[in-house]
């Protein structure tokens, strides 16, 4: 059983006040708010940068290096001693023909993973993540939100992705005709949470011919006549006489009117063969294609969730007869993220100068690790906390190792980075604010709650914090 | 029939009702003021039965309900509109009591019943009939948060399946809703083969210890049936953090929460793996309660704070947080809790704020889990309508915690049957919780596709383990099913949730304006080629462009269109290829926001 080393991780000081400074109350913080006193006064605590819609300078600094992230989830949990921090023993296939890479730095499964090891200079390395709980589902949420789902704010959190669409909102133009967070064949995931839908997942099945419901399956002509004769007829939608929300949903009906208009749209849901061959035939390779079409197609769309699952391995990790072994998941893996870092490497960002690699931020990350060593009776790993996962791009340099772990896995030799502690994956999610240039120290006074929402939950550590070690 | 008959007589002794007032002096106050009301309302009530409603007419008072917001309105200079169209108020009643729109014929049976009764005989049909069950499982198992799978536990379809048919039959044989709390609060036994049980598994904390677990189910069982947000208490005093959040439960400590969850601590749910053959990986629990047993304060792990002894005292025993009582000697602690919960009178009170929320759209208290004990009245009151919340728990208590009673009571009153249409002049928001008229909100998930379903003649089906097909989606026994199938996915972008970390929402998207106008769900649904559609039959029963667009308004939006809506679709269908109008007209209708909307 997995058990939490750690006190309640969903409030500040160990269980402390939520609200991080003693004696605080929040109508006082609302109050001082107004008056332009907040920097002053709370340079040393945290200045919310939306704050009753209100943009306060960051009180910490933020790399700011990242435009876009692409998230790709491994859920199930992919084992780390296979892959992104591989040990070698009696139970290594051969043909995951180990070899070095920056300058023995990193052995990489070269026979499992050919393409990622042709990208392993673009990417980094987090070797001391470590996991709150090791039950998949909650840990999948865990992650996805960055704290506890069982804890204060765990049910009305909204995902990670969700706060990065709220806070790309102001900066929003109205080229920018689609959601910003976006999660491709991710159903099921974290939502909104307390925010508005509209900051919530645009959930999307890839498929070539594109997202079936910005095309009218009647055809154009049928779909113009359609719309024609209900903008005639609907007077509701002019008058306004039924609820408020019936004219935002009159609004998110011309959203959506613009978005099938725009050809280009319809063009970054859809794929051809050969893009679908090249990122290696598969549902996850859809996945990262239309990511990357969507991250170049400026169109709005800054947070692209792509999930991939079959990673629980309790069994037949290395039979190639067995349908998800690890040898069919990274053979999807594989070819699509090579791909997808190739293509973000050679495609001109926003910025003269930069390449898209350069502005997105892209995360591969499970909700916890595997077992180490040989395999188990059943020729499986079972869960287990410690885990690795990888960055790359947005102002992550390439090629960096954080932390060290001992030579079978099981622990930690060095940590890696200022904090010298555990990463937990609320560090990543501090990690990936930063870089988008999300002051993660942010706590909301909107929440349903009335008890203030941190878009970072505050910690035994004092705060969850960036991986400097990254940029 | 009897439900009704024994809820109408209750009701009557409401208004006379002494209440008992757990709270002392503060709802004292507020049960002398509702006295004075009494008498009055009372007589209004009576009227109401005897008269008419008259749609076009601002109304005056049914029942005690209209007593406290047409005085609250009057106070204010706040107008309230006029009374609800027949077709208005029957599409209305069916899409809150049943989650569905009326078939046409319904409706114009409805509209030449000349009877001065037929809203209330209406009410009665609809409080009596199957998909009222089916409406309201959904409301109380998104309430318990009935799920196959959550993020703390697995029920498994056998399990999900029993929980989920002992609700629905609770539902159906108007349990009282006291009885169905304590049952599902002290279920016991094999999770797969009783319902009740499924309430603590649900609840069950994977990576933690026990006292976790004891937690989840006090904070969850005070929270959704007390509406209180109990889950702050779980780790800290209120005292340095609530005062802002719950002056109530500002001066509660985490161990007078300990000792509510101390109710739970001698609660055992053993696992028994491989129950289903078929299932090498399924497990299922058998819970009992223990003879003995405490809330030890041992724990450094887990999912809450440290929890240490207090003063040298390492085991809580249970008391009940509000009035510090104690199980009876050779009470089970379960049972004991259940008991006091469900007299609590705040429990009512949560309670009748729930259905308020159903019927009229907004609670009284918002949000619906963040009770204020010490706000219940006064100035800083957080009831939109103090009064009238004590009145109806006053009722709903002295009327048996009848469901139904309590759905009919504010189902008669005019304040529901106002017109969504605000005839006294231009419309502010602020009045939304005055009341003042109804105030619509997009039609939820299951009820929107099924409507779409009834409106074009065209059915679904649903394949649920164990259950086999099920033709509607407010049937379906949790929010997970058809989950990767298109009718899923279309029940997902209207904010199903999953009833653990994703809420249910009323919220609109570009998802939903997208899936509405171009799912095939809904397309196909209005072609005349496809078996049995509405648009087929309205082209087979005649040439007459106003009798079919006649027929199209009633079929979709349960009414007739007015002279110049018929007009237009008149000119609309004689505009191009019949067949195809005719699909482009239902098309229209489903998309406008009238039947987006309720």
């Amino acid at each position: 059983m997995a058990k939490r080393k750690d006190e309640c991780s969903f409030c500040a000081n160990g269980g402390g006040l939520p609200l991080r400074n003693q004696g605080f109350s929040r109508r006082n913080f609302i109050q001082l708010a107004g008056t332009g006193l907040v920097a002053s006064f709370f340079s040393d605590v945290l200045s919310p940068r939306v704050l009753y819609g209100q943009t306060v300078a960051p009180s910490v600094a933020l790399h700011n290096t990242a435009k876009n992230c692409i998230f790709v989830f491994l859920s199930g949990a992919p084992s780390g001693v296979d892959t992104w921090d591989l040990k070698e023993g009696s139970w290594t296939p051969a043909d995951f023909a180990p070899t070095s890479y920056l300058n023995g730095a990193v052995r990489f499964p070269q026979g499992l993973m050919p393409k990622t090891a042709e990208q392993i200079g673009k990417l980094s390395f987090i070797r001391s993540g470590m996991a709150w709980a090791a039950v998949h589902q909650l840990a999948q949420v865990w992650t996805q939100i960055s704290r506890s789902p069982t804890g204060a704010t765990g049910a009305i959190a909204p995902h990670i992705g969700a706060v990065v669409s709220l806070e790309s909102q102001l900066a929003r133009t109205p080229a920018d005709v689609l959601p910003a967070f976006i999660a491709l064949n991710s159903g099921g995931i974290p939502a909104a949470g307390y925010f508005a839908a509209k900051y919530g997942p645009f959930i999307v099945q890839t498929a070539p011919t594109g997202l079936s419901t910005l095309k009218h399956p009647e055809g154009a002509a049928r779909f113009s006549t359609r719309w024609n004769f209900l903008h005639a007829l609907d007077t509701n939608r002019v008058t306004g006489a039924l609820a408020k929300k019936s004219l935002d949903m009159d609004d998110l009906y011309n959203q959506s009117k613009t978005i099938m208009d725009d050809p280009s749209v319809d063009a970054l849901f859809s794929f051809s063969d050969a893009d679908h061959i090249r990122y290696g035939s598969s549902d996850f390779g859809d996945g990262l294609l239309v990511a990357k079409q969507l991250i170049a197609g400026r169109k709005g769309a800054r947070f692209i969730q792509v999930t991939y699952g079959g990673w629980d391995h309790h069994s037949d990790i290395y039979d190639k007869q067995a349908a998800q072994s690890l040898y069919a998941q990274c053979g999807e893996f594989d070819p699509a993220f090579g791909a997808l870092m190739t293509d973000l490497a050679t495609t001109a960002g926003v910025t003269a100068g930069k390449t898209l690699l350069d502005e997105t931020l892209v995360v591969v990350i499970g909700e916890f690790g595997r077992t180490t060593g040989a395999l188990t009776g059943q020729g499986g790993r079972d869960h287990y906390l410690r885990f690795p996962s990888v960055m790359a791009g947005g102002g992550v340099k390439g090629g960096r190792v954080i932390g060290k772990t001992n030579e079978k896995g099981d622990a930690i030799v060095e940590y890696g980075w200022a904090p010298n502690r555990d990463i937990r994956p609320e560090d990543i999610t501090a990690t990936l604010y930063s870089a988008l240039g999300i002051d993660y120290t942010t706590m909301r006074t909107d929440d349903p709650l009335n008890r203030g929402f941190e878009y970072v939950p505050g910690a035994k550590y004092g705060q969850y914090v960036p991986i400097e070690e990254l940029f | 029939m009897k439900w009704i008959l024994l809820g109408a007589s209750l009701l009557l002794m409401a208004a006379s009702a002494r209440e008992t007032c757990p709270l002392g002096p503060i709802e004292s106050a507020a049960s002398r003021q509702a006295a004075t009301y009494r008498a009055a309302s009372a007589a209004a009530e009576a009227v109401g039965r005897r008269r008419a409603v008259n749609p076009g007419q601002t109304p005056a008072a049914a029942n005690f309900i209209d007593t406290w917001t047409f005085a609250k309105m009057a106070k204010d200079g706040v107008a309230r509109t006029t009374i609800s169209s027949d077709q208005e108020f029957f599409r209305r009643i069916s899409l809150d009591l049943t989650g569905v729109i009326p078939d046409s014929a319904a409706v114009t049976a409805f509209v030449n019943d000349k009877t001065p009764d037929k809203r209330a005989r209406k009410i009665d049909e609809l409080l009596a009939s199957d998909a009222f069950v089916d409406r309201w499982t959904m409301w109380f198992g998104d309430l318990v948060q009935i799920v196959l799978r959550s993020n703390n536990s697995v029920l498994y379809y056998q399990g999900r399946n029993v929980y989920y048919n002992s609700i629905k039959d609770s539902i159906r044989a108007n349990k009282p809703y006291d009885q169905l709390v304590r049952e599902v609060i002290a279920g016991k036994g094999d999770s797969w083969a009783a319902g009740p049980p499924n309430y603590v598994v649900r609840q069950l904390q994977p990576n933690g210890p026990p006292q976790d677990t004891y937690d989840n189910l006090a904070s969850h069982s005070g929270e959704k049936f007390l509406g209180m947000p109990m889950l702050c208490l779980s780790c800290h005093n209120g005292l340095g953090h609530l005062e802002q959040v719950n002056t109530y439960l500002k001066s509660k400590s985490r161990f007078e929460f300990w000792e509510m969850a101390a109710f739970f601590s001698r609660t055992t749910s053993r696992v028994i793996r491989n129950a289903d053959p078929n299932n090498p990986n399924s497990r299922k629990y058998d819970v009992q309660d223990n003879a003995t047993g405490s809330y030890r304060l041992n724990t450094t792990d887990g999912n809450k704070s440290p929890r240490a002894p207090v003063n040298g005292q390492d085991t809580v025993p249970p008391a009940y947080l509000f009035t510090g009582e104690k199980p009876a000697a050779n009470e089970s602690y379960r049972d004991a809790y259940g008991r006091m919960l469900t007299a609590d009178r705040q429990f009512a009170r949560a309670a009748v704020n729930y259905l308020w929320k159903e019927m009229f759209g907004v609670a009284m208290v918002e949000p619906v889990n963040a009770f204020d004990l010490n706000r219940l009245t006064g100035t800083d009151a957080q009831p939109t309508h103090p009064e009238l919340l004590e009145e109806l728990t006053t009722s709903f208590i002295a009327g048996g915690y009848n469901l139904r009673s309590m759905l009919k009571t504010m189902a008669l009153s005019n304040t529901y049957q106002l017109s969504a249409i605000y005839a006294p002049g231009p419309w502010s928001e602020a009045w939304v919780p005055y009341f003042a008229r109804r105030y619509p909100r997009r039609l939820m998930a299951e009820a929107l596709l099924d409507s779409v379903v009834k409106a074009t003649g065209v059915p679904v089906s649903f394949n649920v383990q164990g259950m086999g097909t099920l033709n509607k989606a407010m049937a379906l026994p949790d929010p997970l099913e058809a989950r990767r199938r298109p009718e899923g996915l279309f029940l997902d972008d209207f904010g199903r949730g999953n009833r653990d970390d994703v809420a249910r929402t009323g919220d609109v998207s570009i998802a939903q304006a997208l899936s509405v106008m171009n799912d095939t769900i809904v397309t196909t649904r209005v072609r005349q080629a496809t078996a049995g559609s509405t648009v087929a039959k309205v082209l087979a029963s005649t040439t007459d462009r106003g009798s079919m667009a006649d027929q199209l308004y009633l079929a979709t939006l349960s009414r007739s269109p007015s002279a110049a809506e018929r007009q237009q679709a008149i000119d609309f269908l004689n505009g191009g290829t019949l067949s195809q109008r005719t699909e482009d007209l239902q098309w229209t209708l489903i998309n406008s926001l009238e039947f987006l909307f309720n």
